[in-house]
């Protein structure tokens, strides 16, 4: 589904990816973790297609095709989503109006039929329930007043609305309690399904014990460095990050 | 009454001199050099022009202007009753008086029709409100073809505890020049609340100046210029405080694409004596293109002690993370843009509380800046 192969990135000049290679199938979860810097969030950031990120090496596949030619509306419609580590706030834009919008231009460029208010509500109804968020916030500008966990949540009730082919979460466990903590793994692992991948960008293990990955990458400096089965994102726990650097130090001697 | 407004305004000389028009001076000087004569206040209208303002809320309740001059032949006066009176004196000079029975919307509709040539026209209402609510709807329409240049002076005078409530709606051709001058004076406890958006037009003009001459006496203007092409809009807010406990508020927005050019002064003076007042200005302004120029400044000048004030003033882009959240979820570029241009014009009207008319400022404001979407 997804492939990455040495893929470099350079932001403001500055070289963050330094060759990452990555294949993620259908129904599988990678977790990627690393200390801070280590460039996860760029990762995620060029696999949605953000302005500032210049690849100057490498290619990204998606479904076959390469995916850095697409426009970041494109890279949606074809089935990419990123909940952000820091949902914008935009005031004076409905959020309903805004989901509406949204869902019915990937449908469009796809060629599948527009949703119109009564099916869009219906939807909107169904996926509500999962994620315990309240009808009011539907009401509201998007994210605009939202609490930190609400506009996580948010995130994952857009991507349970969405149905995206691969789901980047970029750091959706920083600042949330463990209750909401929950709530966002249970509205991941309903979506979990044999022809979806998700890409689950994180700082720490927590998470990872409410979604359960089938690899975990350890990216550290702009590489991956190691990669494992999820026993691996234990060990981090027990022995941090630094342990990482210097498996890494003790394998370039 | 100040006859000599347009004269001014079409050759330039005696304003082009003064600080206030220093940003609009080249608009002003490409229209001095042009000859203009008098507009005809018998030419018909077409009925595409009418279907602009003949709106079904207002029916009975319209005055129509055509070039300047009163056309009761095209306005619809049946249901206005005996609240309002109308009078009419040389020189396009209207009176209006409101009594407190009023109530409802009164709709004034000013029609720039072109002949072959350029035409200009200069008009003043007065307007006196004795007591009760009024909501006035001002509407400057045109029609495409030869050059037209208005001039409308509105004077309004707001009696003790009357409320006045002015939605202005000016959406010209690109032929159509336009300068406005509302003033209005407000006694105790008066309340005059202004919505202004202005489209298109070659260059309009708004002046606003407003004196809170009695205590407890209040002030609100909202209001949005949005151009594209070469349009080109000056407002200026002069609002004085001179007496106790009197407030103001004015949040305006501007967006210009394109070559278009902005410009927004507003300035609030507090005199001596003029304690307890509470004067909020807030200016947002967006460009689109990197050609297009908008000027904000904001004036505040307090003599007097126990005053509450804050002004703030911004001219920037669209918000790049707002952009590319909306388009990474789908949106198409273009429709991203709309969507927050759109906002960002809009919030201004969310205090019109007459849906009908909302709904149509905010499909005109739609129409008129998102045309072709802009683009950089």
């Amino acid at each position: 589904m997804l492939t990455i192969e040495n893929l470099h990135v350079r932001v403001a000049g500055k070289e963050i990816l330094k060759g990452i290679s990555l294949t993620v199938n259908p129904g599988e979860v990678h977790a990627i973790m690393g200390p801070n810097g280590a460039g996860k969030s760029t990762l995620g950031n060029v696999l949605a297609g953000r302005e500032g990120y210049e690849v100057t090496q490498g290619t990204i596949e998606f479904g076959g095709k390469p995916l850095l030619e697409l426009e970041p509306e494109e890279r949606a419609a074809a089935g990419v989503f990123l909940a952000f580590q820091y949902p914008v706030e935009i005031p004076g834009v409905n959020n309903t109006y805004f989901l509406r919008a949204a869902l019915n231009a990937q449908r469009k460029q796809r060629g599948e039929a527009e949703l119109d208010s009564m099916q869009f509500l219906k939807l909107v109804r169904e996926k509500l329930a999962v994620l315990h968020l309240k009808d009011e916030l539907l009401h509201r500008a998007v994210n605009e007043g939202f609490s930190g966990g609400e506009k996580k949540r948010n995130e994952i009730f857009q991507m349970a609305l969405l149905e995206p082919k691969l789901a980047i979460l970029d750091e959706t466990d920083s600042g949330l309690d463990i209750d909401a903590l929950k709530m966002v793994a249970d509205g991941v692992n309903a979506m979990r399904a044999p022809e979806r991948a998700f890409v689950v960008i994180t700082h720490y293990q927590r998470l990872l014990d409410y979604i359960v990955p089938d690899v975990v990458h350890v990216l550290a400096d702009g590489r991956i460095v190691e990669s494992g089965d999820k026993s691996l994102a234990h060990r981090l726990e027990e022995h941090g990050y630094a342990w990482i650097a210097e498996r890494k130090l003790a394998g370039a001697a | 009454m100040d006859a000599s407004l347009i004269d001014a305004f079409g050759t330039g000389d005696a304003r082009e001199r003064e600080e206030s028009w220093r940003y609009s001076k080249a608009a002003l000087r490409a229209l001095s050099q042009q000859d203009f004569t008098e507009a005809d206040e018998q030419a018909p209208l077409s009925p595409a022009l009418r279907a602009q303002f003949e709106w079904p809320q207002t029916q009975g309740r319209r005055l129509v202007f055509v070039n300047g001059a009163y056309a009761p032949a095209c306005s619809d006066t049946s249901g206005i009753g005996d609240a309002l009176t109308i009078a009419q004196a040389v020189d396009r000079r209207t009176l209006l008086t409101i009594a407190a029975g009023f109530g409802g919307t009164l709709h004034l509709v000013y029609a720039n029709v072109p002949s072959a040539g350029a035409t200009r026209w200069q008009a003043s209402s007065e307007i006196r409100v004795l007591g009760g609510s009024a909501h006035v709807v001002e509407q400057h329409v045109g029609e495409v073809g030869a050059d037209v240049l208005g001039a409308l002076v509105s004077q309004f005078q707001i009696d003790a505890g009357a409320r006045v409530q002015i939605t202005t709606l000016s959406d010209l051709p690109d032929s159509v020049s336009l300068y406005r001058r509302t003033q209005a004076a407000l006694a105790d406890d008066a309340v005059f609340g202004g919505a202004h958006a202005i489209l298109g037009g070659r260059l309009q003009r708004f002046d606003i100046g407003i004196a809170l001459a009695g205590a407890k006496a209040r002030f609100d203007s909202r209001g949005v210029f949005a151009l594209r092409g070469r349009q080109h809009a000056d407002v200026h807010l002069d609002v004085r405080h001179v007496a106790r406990d009197t407030a103001c508020d004015i949040v305006w927005r501007g967006v210009a694409d394109q070559r278009a050019r902005g410009i927004f002064h507003g300035a609030i003076t507090v005199a001596a004596g003029a304690d307890g007042a509470d004067a909020q200005l807030s200016n947002k302004n967006l460009l689109l293109s990197p050609h297009a120029e908008i000027d904000t400044q904001p004036v505040l000048e307090i003599y007097a002690d126990e005053v509450k004030a804050a002004h703030g003033a911004t001219v920037g882009q669209l918000d790049e993370r707002a952009l590319f959240y909306l388009r990474s979820r789908g949106l198409p570029l273009e429709e991203a843009r709309r969507l927050l241009i759109g906002a960002f014009c809009r919030s201004v009207f969310a205090d019109v509380t007459e849906a009908a008319l909302r709904e149509r400022i905010e499909t005109l404001l739609d129409a008129r800046v998102l045309a072709g979407g802009g683009g950089a």
